[in-house]
């Protein structure tokens, strides 16, 4: 590869400085606050760095509110959507990118349009079928809606690997006495690992991010998601910032493990189920 | 004389394999059902009476389309409406105009490309509620590090109160927009990056093209089909937008009479949760829909055309 010259260089090095710094300043700006006691936050000009780091600021979260709460009940309820969602989109991706099936390109369209609802449009009437149902302020409550949301990204990212799995390896397979479904458990789903994983974060990430039904059906101090927890912590004329800045940190730990871990997967796993889809 | 206890196992081995595929899209298929498509019908139903549980004198008579027409005589709706549209038109082309940037730098080889993914995923992963809370902080009017920075370079004298001004909240609201989503769009130009061969912008180059000719010329063209995937399911989030502008400002502050950031989400919010009318907020919501479905059909056509 020939050398680049020092003009394009430089402009590379300040796009990604650029980048890294817009990309993670924001958070690194709430980490610093979240360790700020009072005095220090109302200071202008601001001081940048906390002085006496106030650790009491993450007790605190715990004790003001029942987050650890909130934070189990994200777990599960992301966890088990994931799983369930992750389940039944591998069925129905597999059947569209590998059976033969009229109207395939009807059912695919399908999918896309079921991607485009507005969740506000949802919210009353889910509210009572899910109060017919005495499911309010259960985990149900959140993990069926958000199976149901996700679902749409998760069947089109596993469409896209299926779809680029060799014929002839399951054919294979089946001469070699396995099922349909054989096949797919044994050949299929080993090699579309990858693809099943980026189904996977997508649709945790989908339902720990999930705001406005964790609102509105689980209203029960005990029974909140951390995103929603995050909000509870503003009085009625003041914004602790600091409580609320180590609240925010505490709810995106998951999330940024994630992306560090997998950030690779992220990129190459989105980006081939975005783009065919 | 039929012998039905036999016939079952037959059935079973000889289902055909349209059979198992349709077998394997019921769950899905139940799971939209039940949470989405009847939902949707109820609200589509509903939209056609009158519920309002703070009038539940008017009881719930059929009136219609009728509130398909107040619409167009509700002021708040119509601000909204422009709302939506004006911080839409906004935070898209915002997004493109960051995101593609992005795309660029984060394909570009260099051994702090992984940083650069990192800085790159953890805008488009965050929570939009806590992006909004985040953002909130960074333009707080009193303490507000973007208040500290312009003070300390001399742009302004004194702290500038962001988020009680009605253009100024705009304007926060589609900086916060065009951070939280410019990710989404580098993602997906990324993969068409990926997508282009080599020897396509090298030959260019070996013509005599420089790189800012070679992009226009090369990359550009080789990216519109990824580009125009990212800008429908932008469109289509930007008309639905509700958490960011709701925890960020409410809505507010007001302008005249309205929200100055209030979006066609909040709207349909408030009229439904907190006036809790149900008849109108469904007619919002069907409005909604519609308009996202149009985006729909757009895409779907434009899938159609590339295969």
């Amino acid at each position: 590869m020939k050398r680049e010259a020092l003009p394009a260089r430089l402009a590379r090095y300040a796009g990604l400085i650029l980048l890294i710094v817009g990309g993670t300043f924001p958070l690194v700006w709430i980490a610093l606050t979240s360790l700020k006691s009072g005095p220090e936050l109302q200071q202008f000009p601001v001081q940048y760095l906390p002085t006496h780091p106030a650790w009491s600021n993450y007790a605190r979260v715990f004790t003001e509110q029942p987050f650890a709460t909130f934070f189990v009940n994200s777990l599960i309820v992301s966890g088990v959507s994931t799983v369930l969602c992750v389940v039944v989109a591998s069925l129905a991706a597999y059947a569209l990118a590998r059976l033969k099936l009229r109207r395939r390109n009807v059912y695919t369209t399908l999918v896309v349009v079921f991607s485009m609802f507005p969740v506000i449009s949802l919210v009353v009437p889910l509210f009572r079928i899910l109060r017919g149902a005495n499911l309010l302020n259960t985990y149900p409550a959140l993990i069926l809606p958000y199976t149901a949301l996700s679902l749409p990204v998760a069947i089109l990212v596993l469409i896209a690997f299926f779809g680029s799995i060799p014929r002839d390896l399951e054919a294979a397979a089946m001469i070699d006495g396995c099922s349909r479904l054989g096949a797919l458990r044994r050949v299929v789903v080993p090699l579309s690992a990858p693809g099943i994983v980026t189904a996977a974060l997508l649709v945790f990430v989908n339902s720990w991010n999930e705001f406005l039904l964790a609102l509105s059906f689980n209203t029960s101090r005990t029974m909140r998601t951390v995103s929603v927890g995050v909000t509870l912590y503003q009085g009625e004329f003041a914004f602790p910032w600091p409580l609320i800045s180590a609240a925010i940190v505490i709810a995106v730990v998951p999330l940024v493990l994630l992306i560090v871990l997998f950030q690779k997967r992220f990129v190459t796993g989105l980006t081939a189920g975005g783009v065919k889809a | 004389m039929t012998t039905p206890t036999p016939a079952r196992p037959r059935a079973r081995r000889t289902l055909s394999e349209e059979g198992l595929a349709l077998l394997l899209l019921l769950p899905a298929a139940l799971i939209f059902g039940a949470v989405m498509l009847y939902p949707m019908l109820t609200t589509l139903y509903n939209s056609l009476f009158v519920n309002s549980l703070t009038e539940p004198y008017l009881g719930t008579p059929f009136v219609g389309l009728k509130h398909y027409a107040d619409m167009l005589h509700d002021g708040r709706f119509l601000n909204a409406l422009r709302n939506t549209l004006v911080y839409g038109l906004l935070t898209v082309s915002g997004s493109f105009l960051i995101g593609v940037p992005m795309a660029l730098v984060a394909h570009a080889e260099s051994r702090a490309r992984w940083l650069a993914r990192v800085a790159m995923l953890l805008p488009w992963a965050m929570p939009p509620v806590i992006s909004a809370l985040i953002f909130q902080w960074l333009f707080n009017g009193q303490y507000g590090v973007v208040n500290d920075l312009l003070v300390r370079l001399h742009l302004v004298s004194s702290p500038v109160a962001f988020l009680t001004s009605p253009v100024l909240a705009g304007v926060v609201l589609v900086v916060t927009v065009v951070w939280k989503t410019s990710s989404f769009v580098a993602l997906i130009a990324l993969g068409g990056l990926q997508g282009i061969p080599q020897e396509l912008t090298e030959a260019a180059e070996v013509d005599g093209a420089g790189r800012v000719q070679s992009f226009w010329r090369v990359t550009l063209p080789m990216l519109a089909p990824a580009l125009a995937v990212a800008f429908i399911f932008r469109a289509i989030s930007a008309i639905q937008v509700f958490d960011i502008p709701y925890a960020l400002t409410g809505g507010g502050p007001t302008a005249s009479q309205y929200g100055a950031t209030e979006t066609l989400g909040i709207y349909i919010y408030r009229t439904t949760l907190e006036f809790l009318d149900f008849g109108y907020g469904a007619a919002l919501s069907v409005a909604l829909f519609a308009v996202s479905l149009a985006i729909t059909a757009l895409y779907v056509r434009f899938v159609r055309g590339d295969a």
